[in-house]
């Protein structure tokens, strides 16, 4: 950016709402490095609840090995220690992150505070092309998340356009094409379930309320990977971000090329939903609590709103998900549930203090 | 406004015409403990599940069955019947329209709202609730009764039970063997306390290791599943299922009984109905569990 536009910065008074929430790279770094140690501390500890009670100090032994030695634990224990609970601790991470950095980026975006894959439609549009692909094409495995991929960014797209009147678009106009969209992919999930048989049906309605427990290795390193690509890309978008929070007229003039980030911001989100959706189920509020949240606390500079949301969205996912698999052990609640339990009056409590 | 409150007037005077209260109508309980006015002779009835249709044959009165749904596939005459939806979303449309005198529904259907709309429209409703195989059997005995097949019913039974007992006594001195049944790989849902596949195994010469869980059909936890230390895992499967719960849930492949290879697919049109091919179902597991049983 040239120190011309730096200069327009510094007027005008939307620039300096934008200006307070303004932080050094120091900031961010001390921000991100707590949360950070607050994320590993809340792995560490909820690996060592589960519904069933393990040693806890042979657990902390093991994980602390990486998984090189058994420290005293049956091979059952270490079983359920390092290949159902851990993994299953990394995936309510790495979906928490997607789903938390997607909000974050959409909002900024869209400018709009409800922005949100799950309000918008995007994660209905993952979950469409996800039942497509267990229907048609079930038995290859990267079909999943490639049509979940695919369902998101064709939601996203038809989201926007609709969004778009004649008059430009208006945050009112997006929620209510997110709506609209997210009514019409609901029904026609319902629509391909009922054509689904029996036993299909059942396990798929439940796992669009969000489960963590069955990825297979090779989606949960996807979801792996597209959190930390998907954050760092969006990270580095964050300066034109900040700029689009002013419009995108304002944000051309800056210099920011609108269209590019736009479609950055469009492509990296729909695949950080349509990877968590595909391992994971619709996971909601998860995009809106937490980019609020840490707004809240850490002011509105996209360059520390996107990475913060991330480590946030892990921890909060993390601890939903262990609360999902514990409290009615050994039976369990789909986590969608549980993170809505806490997002929604979390939430309203936002909204009232706002 | 008039029009709307002739028509609705109109509406009021057309429905529910005056039943003809049969003299020699039947009061009867249900096995959801519910009290059913049903008429002494049934020449029209629908079931509203698998099992029940096949009950329906078992007992001689499939050629009285004049709705079914699109899960009723068994034996080949119900596929033929005509179709009122299926067993989760039955059309109350067709229902009324085949004029039934009874609708036969099972718990297992979760079709509470539905049974109250058809009580409205002053048609018997018998719920059947099995919980074990001798729950099966009274619900063959209990259906027989309500179709006039009385005697039927006690000989289809008296032969079921003379198989179920026939496996009791060859696995008699066989060692129980710790069973997982996985109904639903993801999310993992398994058997509770409440299933009739509880008993099946039982009687198969298996213990479910999820037999005392709350619920017929609960989701389970994986790590559970493991340190419950199962020594097979039975996977309901084929049949109508398909390529449904083909496969083992990810977090027990690495479970003893997965990498010793005791992962059996039993089909799930014996497991999970419970008619009258439960017993088929005990057969099949007693024969993958205790095969040696089996060998003279």
């Amino acid at each position: 950016m040239t120190s011309n536009t730096e200069a327009a910065l510094e007027r005008g008074p939307t620039v300096r709402g934008l200006d307070e929430g303004r932080v050094t790279l120091r900031q961010t770094l001390i921000a991100c490095g707590l949360l950070l140690v607050a994320l590993l501390a809340a792995i560490l500890i909820t690996s060592l609840f589960g519904s069933e009670r393990l040693p806890t100090r042979a657990s902390i032994c093991a994980i602390a090995s990486f998984g090189r030695s058994r420290c005293g634990l049956t091979p059952d224990q270490y079983a359920i220690l390092l290949e159902i609970r851990l993994p299953r601790i990394f995936l309510a991470a790495a979906v928490g992150a997607s789903l938390a950095v997607a909000g974050a980026s959409y909002q900024a975006l869209l400018r709009n505070p409800l922005a949100e894959p799950y309000l918008l439609g995007v994660s209905n549009g993952a979950a469409v092309g996800t039942m497509i692909a267990l229907v048609f094409f079930g038995a290859w495995e990267w079909s999943r998340p490639l049509m979940a991929f695919t369902g998101a960014l064709a939601a996203t797209f038809v989201v926007y356009r609709l969004a778009h009147g004649r008059a430009g678009a208006s945050p009112e106009r997006l929620i209510l094409s997110g709506v609209i969209v997210t009514t019409f992919l609901s029904s026609a999930i319902v629509f391909v379930t009922t054509l689904m048989d029996a036993t299909r049906i059942r396990s798929f309605t439940f796992w669009l309320l969000g489960d963590l427990s069955g990825a297979t290795t090779r989606l949960l390193a996807l979801a792996i990977v597209v959190a930390i690509v998907g954050t760092a890309v969006l990270a580095a978008n964050a300066r034109s971000l900040n700029l689009l929070m002013l419009g995108e007229r304002d944000a051309f003039d800056l210099g920011v090329e609108v269209a590019r980030v736009r479609l950055v911001v469009f492509f990296v989100a729909s695949l950080l939903v349509g990877s968590s959706v595909a391992s994971s189920g619709s996971v909601g509020y998860v995009g809106l609590v937490v980019p609020h949240l840490v707004r809240l606390s850490l002011g509105s500079d996209n360059r520390i709103t996107v990475p913060a949301a991330a480590l946030a969205g892990a921890l909060f996912v993390v601890v939903a998900d262990t609360v999902a698999r514990t409290i009615i052990a050994p039976r369990e609640l789909p986590v969608g549930a549980i993170t809505a339990l806490i997002g929604a009056p979390l939430f309203v409590y936002l909204l009232k203090r706002g | 406004m008039s029009v709307l409150c002739a028509f609705l007037l109109l509406a009021c005077s057309v429905q529910k015409p005056t039943l003809t209260e049969a003299s020699d109508a039947r009061q009867v309980t249900d096995e959801a403990g519910r009290n059913v006015t049903v008429p002494a002779k049934i020449d029209r009835f629908i079931s509203l599940a698998p099992n029940l249709t096949e009950i329906a044959y078992a007992v001689g009165a499939g050629d009285r069955l004049v709705g079914n749904t699109t899960f009723c596939d068994y034996p080949e005459e119900a596929k033929k019947v005509a179709k009122v939806g299926d067993t989760l979303q039955p059309s109350i449309e067709r229902i009324l329209a085949l004029r039934p005198q009874l609708v036969l529904v099972s718990t297992a259907s979760q079709l509470e709202v539905f049974t109250k709309q058809l009580d409205e429209h002053r048609i018997a409703v018998y719920v059947t609730d099995p919980r074990d195989l001798e729950g099966v059997f009274q619900s063959i005995e209990n259906v027989g009764k309500l179709l006039n097949q009385e005697s039927r019913a006690e000989e289809t039974v008296s032969q079921l039970r003379q198989r179920a007992n026939a496996i009791s006594d060859a696995i008699k001195s066989r060692k129980p063997i710790k069973v997982f049944c996985q109904v639903s790989a993801q999310p993992l849902y398994t058997i509770g306390r409440d299933s009739f596949v509880t008993d099946l195994i039982r009687r198969a010469g298996g213990v479910s290791v999820t037999a005392d869980v709350p619920e017929a059909w609960p989701k389970y936890s994986q790590e559970s599943a493991v340190a419950a230390r199962p020594e097979a895992i039975i996977l309901p499967t084929n049949g109508s299922m398909g390529s449904a719960n083909a496969d083992v849930a990810e977090g027990l492949k690495r479970s003893p009984a997965a990498l010793s290879g005791r992962v059996y697919r039993i089909n799930g049109d014996f497991l999970l109905r419970p008619g009258p091919r439960a017993v088929d179902g005990v057969e099949a597991l007693a024969h993958t569990l205790h095969p040696e049983a089996f060998n003279q």
